[in-house]
């Protein structure tokens, strides 16, 4: 028991965060070309119109909600005047629906992926892969945010998960932290990892190609020729 | 080079700041641009090449081939044509989408890169050597021994083929041939390459080997069904058309069965742009083609129909513009350049009368040289007969006065009557055939005509346009079954013509008084351009003479914008007599064997055996039985006659024949020809296609090259496999039919396999290679030099290498050569001294032979009917010395014939002697051998710079001798239109530096000085006759074989009766809702000419594998949907494909686009269990009789000339829906 929790808490994230790390600067370095989100738009539009809005609006309030619930220390949260039961009903209510706006989404994204043939004749093992781990990990956040209070009763994982957490990154780990946490949080973190180990050989990276340039770019732009250089 | 940063880093960049200027409105970034090497880099080259393409088109549109690294990367348009003057749009930039993907196929996985052989037939071979010692022993003990010969045979087209050496492979074809040689005779061997013009070093290269070897060519022209037989009909000219830059100088222009942006794309935008000047385009067409989205009228008319459709309008015009009203130009234009005002004799049946033949000279009892061949008409100023200059017996005699000037024998001019009414003795009844759907019938109609006493007998003439008036029922109140008018539904009214073509008669009437009124206005700038549409049918020839009459009654032919304009496997060779001179070898030995392909593959592949058509159903009502059932007795007769070229020859090897010769004591060349007429004569010798199936006259050995024969071109495909090739084939129907042959010998049973070597030259492993005993790898267009041309252009491009041929592969040059010398080697053992050799030559067009069987009556040697006299009456035979083991040296040296006969072609000859010591300079000369002193000719480069030497088109100097000599036989001044260009030679360097257009010569009929060319124009301007029995463009033709099947006029004929399954045929198992459909073989897009259709883009761009067009209606008859699996078949064969579904293609007729290999997604059939079948495999060819005459007028022979046509568009199939695809994997 000691020895998985060893792996499962210190070893595996570890690992994967590192291949994460690595793997995007490798990718990067070595496949400008395949940087890319692959759209398929082009071969099918009804239901990526769909699927993909409702997903990527999904997850980015997925991703705030993480931040606010994993990275913050509990007490800088009720530094700022907001009770456990404020947290919480805001985390069931908005992670709630931000998890299920995300599920729909990764749902229509995965059934397209599999059901029309021109997708499916472009899919990589990857992409198809990816989109299904996406729609497992998803399913069992929503299932902790509301199954599980619904169901079992509330889990504060601000006393455990999110400590083990700040752990990781600040090269403290913990792995007591997780030992008694429910089943499926469990299984939601590793999954996660698992995810950032993927990530950099997926379509996934292109969350890294936001152009946030564009924001401050001058409407005009110029690029020096640099004779010396030899093309 | 300073060391790359990695993007990672690079990308760090953004964070760097930057220069902003302009108030933030820009900024320098500090981003490099090396992304935009990508770019550049795309476009970067190393060289570029001037080559071109063409899988079997002769578009010859110049490219430019870009190389990089050493690989071919892609192709571009050239651009720097020459101008083709003011007003006009230009030819830059010319080649189509298609061509441009070839670059592809230069490293697709089909290409072969090794020679290949069998792998059984490797075995028999190593072992057999093993034994014997002696390759050609070794060959023997094979082929000789049935179990062997059975299993290799068996094998072809299973897969199987195994690597093997150049060196063993080489050894192996010679010892085939010296064995077949010395078994079976030098004609037994043959070779098949189409269409020269598109690569002519390549085609002459193995033409020159065999015609050393004396092994026939076999045409292409004719076999393809590309060869408009109604040209040498009318014209006496094989085909000649105006290049495409002269559709911008049309008035009116129709696209009759030919869809010219698809087939003709570089050329189309001429037929868009004239629109712009307010020319008015009509398209005919059973399908939604392309060119009828560029057509103000469409007139969609029902599958081979075409010809009802033009009788109508020849009605209209004949009546308006000649009868009704007399055109004065349109008169004049008659007069003097067609058959109009000539006399023919009538011949009385029961009370009535019947056209026979022309009124000769001779009748009239004129005492004139050759007045069997000169013909008659009425001269109204003189109120007498006279014999108009210009007809075939002035051409002959020498006198140097062959012209088209209105005047007589004596030089008095005349004035011809071209109707006899108003001057005639009589009028009288005449019966005129006449063919539709039920019957054949007569139509009963008068004429005036004049009496002419003559040995107490009473000859009644009339004019061929009184007669034209009597068959088109212009009623001119003489009496007889006349239409009252348009809408009267008799023969051959407007009216009449709705049932067959379903085309509404006011339309026809609109179209034909445009198309008329146009050339009176514009002075015959009326154009058609017609195409494979409406040629490729049995009766091709009378719906192009129906279509003809259109541009000849309007004065339109041989003016520049008006006239016909035929592209069908486009042919024209421009520098034709270098390339004549260097293909068949005439520089060292004459004749060379020319067979036509369609009698040798009917005979071959024994389609003849499963005739279901009797010739009675076909023939004029005129007649009472036809004189055989079976057309194949017409071609045994043919043969006999001199008419047609008949390889294999004899019953006998050719060499050894001449060796009985001997030995019966024949001491000379004379008395050898005796021997061997005797033979013939007394039956103890027959022609070989008398006894096909006799394995003494198999064709024994097959070298194709540039062609897909069995898969493209092989109509009858599944016959090909069973007799010809003798492996697995999905024949359904039997030759067990009622019909039977009475000049050829029946067997019960019908040989399988006859083929003992098929050899093929290829550089893509499809259609013709899988069936192939032996492959070897050919070089493409681009790894190779060369020259082509074509009739849509007047330039002549150059072939340049961009690379060397790729792994073992080698240009077609280079393989024959090198085959030339393993031959030579090894025939020193086996010929110990030259041999002789008998060659059965037809009577050849252009020649004094198509002046030796007159009246245009078939006289029968056979039958006792006449002697048979080489050349005359029967076949001339030349002997001809073959010496076996210099056959090297030949091939590699440019021969003294060259020098001691003329050159020249279409009956215009001259001497090449000053320019055989010019090549010897050009070229440098033999140093040793039976060639010493001689022109080298060792390169593919040499041959193309003796054949541009030798060709007026490309040498100043001949053109003026060739001017010269023509004016010499015309006695008419017209070396002016090449004069300017005296001092011009063209050489290889120069066409490739950029397109020359070519020299004025009269070896072609119209001229390109000062003009976009146009056929005819130098005969219709310069008056030189043409080259038919009047001198004149003929509307009648009187060969008895003609009149027999109803065609001395144009007519209407209906397509063949033919059924999916011929009577008494048992049908395969009847599951499923079927349907019975037309099924056409048109050129697609996808596919052809200038690309194959298993390119990786080709196949991307449509559907991928092979498919078949239906019409929405018939497929939702039997449950067919888009894309479905379907089953196409009938008695020849089965093809499975997917169904293309579309309103585009007409009710009751299927479209399989032609030349679909089986190579790429073809499953396997359920009725036969083999892999698809092709598009050929549901046809079959039907041979016409009347394409076999000969030795008369224009009706004689010329090799892609004249000659049955491999027809194979008169054919039903039924379709069903395939259930379960099988793709036979397991």
């Amino acid at each position: 028991m000691n020895y998985w929790n060893q792996f499962l808490w210190v070893i595996f994230p570890y690992l994967m965060l590192a291949t994460f790390v690595v793997g995007h600067i490798y990718r990067y370095n070595t496949d400008q070309i395949g940087w890319t989100a692959k759209s398929s738009e082009f071969l099918e539009k009804n239901n990526l119109k769909w699927g993909s809005i409702l997903f990527h609006i999904g997850i980015l309030m997925v991703f705030g909600g993480h931040v606010v619930g994993l990275l913050v220390p509990k007490s800088v949260v009720e530094g700022l005047g907001i009770s456990e039961e404020m947290y919480h009903a805001s985390a069931i209510y908005g992670g709630g629906l931000a998890g299920i706006i995300t599920l729909i989404g990764i749902i229509i994204l995965l059934f397209r992926r599999i059901s029309d043939s021109r997708v499916i004749a472009t899919s990589s093992f990857n992409d198809t892969l990816i989109a299904v781990l996406l729609l497992v990990e998803i399913g069992m956040g929503v299932y902790n945010t509301l199954g599980f209070n619904l169901f079992v009763g509330g889990f504060d994982y601000r006393e455990t998960i999110a400590p083990w957490i700040r752990g990781l990154f600040i090269l403290k780990p913990n792995p007591l932290l997780m030992k008694d946490v429910p089943l499926f949080f469990k299984l939601h973190t590793i999954f996660a990892f698992a995810i950032f180990g993927l990530w950099p050989f997926t379509r996934l990276v292109h969350v890294w190609s936001l152009p946030l340039e564009y924001i401050r770019r001058s409407y005009i732009v110029y690029r020096s020729r640099r004779t010396k250089k030899a093309y | 080079m300073k060391k790359k940063l990695s993007p990672l880093l690079k990308k760090l960049r953004f964070f760097q700041p930057s220069e902003k200027y302009s108030d933030g409105w820009s900024e320098l970034s500090p981003k490099d641009r090396e992304w935009e090497s990508i770019v550049r880099q795309r476009w970067q080259h190393d060289k570029v090449v001037r080559t071109t393409h063409g899988v079997n088109c002769t578009g010859s549109c110049s490219w430019k081939v870009f190389v990089k690294n050493g690989i071919i990367t892609w192709e571009n348009q050239a651009t720097d044509y020459p101008s083709t003057g003011p007003d006009m749009p230009e030819y830059e930039p010319r080649g189509c989408p298609r061509g441009a993907s070839f670059s592809w196929y230069i490293y697709s996985p089909l290409r072969v890169k090794y020679p290949y052989i069998r792998g059984i037939l490797l075995k028999f071979w190593r072992e057999a050597l093993k034994e014997t010692n002696d390759p050609v022993e070794a060959w023997k003990s094979i082929i000789e021994n049935p179990e062997k010969a059975r299993a290799y045979k068996e094998a072809r087209g299973k897969g199987g083929l195994v690597r093997v050496s150049w060196d063993e492979v080489r050894q192996i074809i010679a010892a085939q041939m010296i064995y077949t040689i010395k078994k079976y005779g030098p004609d037994r061997i043959a070779g098949f390459t189409p269409i020269p013009a598109m690569s002519m070093v390549s085609y002459a290269s193995g033409s020159r080997f065999l015609s050393l070897v004396g092994a026939p060519m076999l045409s292409f022209y004719d076999w393809y069904a590309d060869l408009p037989p109604a040209s040498p009909q009318i014209w006496g000219e094989q085909t000649d058309v105006p290049e495409s830059s002269d559709w911008y100088n049309a008035g009116y222009l129709m696209m009759w069965g030919s869809n010219v942006p698809l087939t003709r794309t570089p050329d189309a935008h001429f037929m868009t742009e004239v629109r712009y000047k307010g020319t008015k385009v009509v398209s005919v067409s059973p399908d939604y083609a392309e060119s009828v989205k560029f057509a103000d009228t469409w007139l969609a008319v029902n599958p081979g129909s075409d010809g009802a459709l033009a009788q109508a309008m020849t009605h209209v015009i004949l009546k308006e513009f000649y009868v009704d009203k007399e055109t004065e130009y349109f008169y004049d234009y008659a007069k003097k350049y067609t058959d109009l005002p000539y006399l023919i004799t009538l011949q009385k049946q029961g009370d009535k009368f019947v056209a026979d033949r022309f009124l000769l000279a001779s009748d009239l009892g004129l005492n004139l040289d050759n007045a069997e061949w000169k013909t008659v008409v009425f001269d109204q100023k003189s109120s007498k007969f006279v014999v108009p200059n210009g007809s075939i017996g002035h051409r002959w005699e020498g006198k140097g006065k062959w012209n088209l000037k209105m005047t007589d024998e004596n030089g008095n001019p005349y004035d011809p009557k071209i109707s006899l009414l108003g001057v005639e003795d009589d009028v009288v009844t005449i019966q005129l055939p006449y063919f539709d759907d039920q019957n054949r019938s007569l139509l009963n109609r008068s004429v005036p005509v004049k009496k002419i006493l003559r040995d107490g007998k009473e000859i009644y003439v009339t004019t061929v346009f009184d007669v034209m008036l009597a068959n088109y029922g212009i009623d001119r109140g003489l009496g007889g079954d006349y239409p009252t008018d348009y809408d009267d539904k008799k023969p051959y009214t407007p009216a009449w013509q709705e049932e067959f073509t379903g085309v509404k008669r006011s339309q026809v009437i609109q179209i034909a008084r445009e198309f008329a009124q146009n050339a009176v206005d514009t002075k015959g700038r009326s154009m058609i351009i017609m195409g494979a549409g409406i040629n490729h049918w049995f009766n091709a020839d009378t719906i192009y003479r129906t279509i003809l009459n259109l541009v000849l009654l309007t004065g339109s032919q041989g003016v520049n914008g008006g006239g016909w304009a035929h592209y069908v496997g486009q042919e024209k060779v421009r520098p034709a007599e270098g390339w004549q001179t260097v293909a068949f070898a005439r520089d060292w030995s004459m004749p060379p064997r020319l067979q036509n392909a369609t009698s040798y593959y009917y005979f071959g592949t024994d389609q003849w055996r499963y005739e279901e058509l009797p010739m009675n159903e076909l023939t004029s009502a005129t007649v009472d039985k036809p004189r055989y059932q079976h057309s194949a007795d017409y071609n045994a007769l043919a043969a006999r006659l001199g008419w047609l070229p008949s390889y294999p020859q004899f019953n006998r090897n050719s060499l050894q024949l001449l060796k009985d010769a001997k030995k019966a004591g024949a001491s000379n060349n004379e008395e050898a020809i005796k021997y061997i007429v005797d033979q013939l004569k007394e039956r103890r010798m027959e022609f070989a296609v008398e006894d096909p199936d006799n394995p003494v006259n198999f064709p024994r050995t097959l070298f194709v090259w540039r062609a897909n024969l069995i898969s493209s071109s092989g109509k009858g495909h599944d016959y090909f496999l069973k007799h010809f090739l003798g492996t697995s084939h999905g024949i359904l129907g039997s030759d067990q039919t009622e019909l039977r042959t009475s000049e050829v010998k029946w067997h019960e049973k019908a040989p399988e396999g006859k083929l003992d070597l098929f050899v093929n030259l290829e550089f893509r492993m499809t259609g013709n290679a899988i069936f192939s005993d032996i492959v070897l790898p050919a070089a493409t267009w681009y790894e190779k030099h060369d020259i082509s041309s074509t009739d849509m252009h007047p330039f002549v491009h150059p072939f340049n290498p961009a690379i060397a041929p790729p792994w073992e592969a080698k240009s077609d040059w280079d393989i024959f050569k090198s085959l030339a010398k393993t031959f030579s080697e090894m025939a020193e053992k086996y010929f110990t001294e030259p041999e002789k050799d008998v060659v059965a030559m037809p009577l050849l067009h252009d020649s004094p032979g198509e002046i030796s069987q007159p009246f245009g009556k078939v006289k029968d040697w056979r039958k006792g009917e006449v002697d048979p006299i080489p050349g005359k009456t029967m076949p001339n035979l030349v002997i001809v010395e073959r010496d076996y083991r210099k056959i090297y040296e030949k091939f590699i040296s440019l021969g003294p014939l060259l020098k001691k006969n003329p050159v020249g072609a279409h009956g215009v000859a001259w001497s090449a002697e000053e320019q055989y010591e010019q090549l010897k300079q050009l070229l440098g000369t033999v140093k040793s051998g039976i060639a010493k002193g001689m022109p080298k000719l060792d390169s593919a480069l040499n041959a193309i710079e003796a054949i541009l030497t030798l060709s007026s088109a490309t040498n100043g100097k001949m053109a003026i001798k060739a001017w010269e000599a023509e004016e010499k036989k015309t006695g008419l001044q017209l070396k002016d239109l090449a004069q300017d260009r005296e001092a011009e030679h063209f050489n290889f360097k120069e066409i490739t530096a950029q397109p020359r257009e070519v020299i004025a010569t009269p070896i072609f009929s119209g001229s390109n000085k000062g003009r976009r060319y146009s056929p005819f124009t130098t005969n219709i301007e310069r008056l030189v006759p043409f080259r038919t029995l009047t001198g004149r463009q003929h509307f009648y033709v009187d060969h008895e074989i003609m009149l027999e099947f109803g065609e001395g006029l144009p007519v209407f004929k209906p397509v063949l009766p033919t059924h999916a399954f011929a009577k008494n045929e048992e049908l395969p198992d009847s599951e499923g809702k079927k349907i019975t459909l037309r099924y056409l073989t048109p050129h697609g897009k996808w596919n052809f000419h200038s690309m194959y259709g298993d390119g990786l883009l080709m196949l991307t761009l449509f559907r991928g594998g092979p498919n078949v067009w239906m019409n929405n209606e018939d497929a939702e008859e039997i449950g067919i949907k888009d894309n479905d699996w379907i089953e196409v078949y009938n008695r020849n064969g089965v093809v499975v494909a997917r169904a293309v579904v579309s309103h585009r293609i007409p009710k009751g007729t299927t479209f399989m686009y032609h030349a679909q290999d089986r190579t790429i997604n073809t499953p396997g059939s359920t009725i036969t269990h083999l892999r698809g079948g092709t598009h050929n495999s549901p046809t079959r060819i039907h041979l016409k009789p009347t394409h076999v005459i000969g030795g008369y007028a224009q009706f004689s022979y010329g090799f892609n000339y004249y000659g049955p046509t491999g027809n194979q568009r008169d054919l039903k199939v039924i379709i069903r829906k395939l259930k379960e695809v099988s793709w036979l994997e397991d």
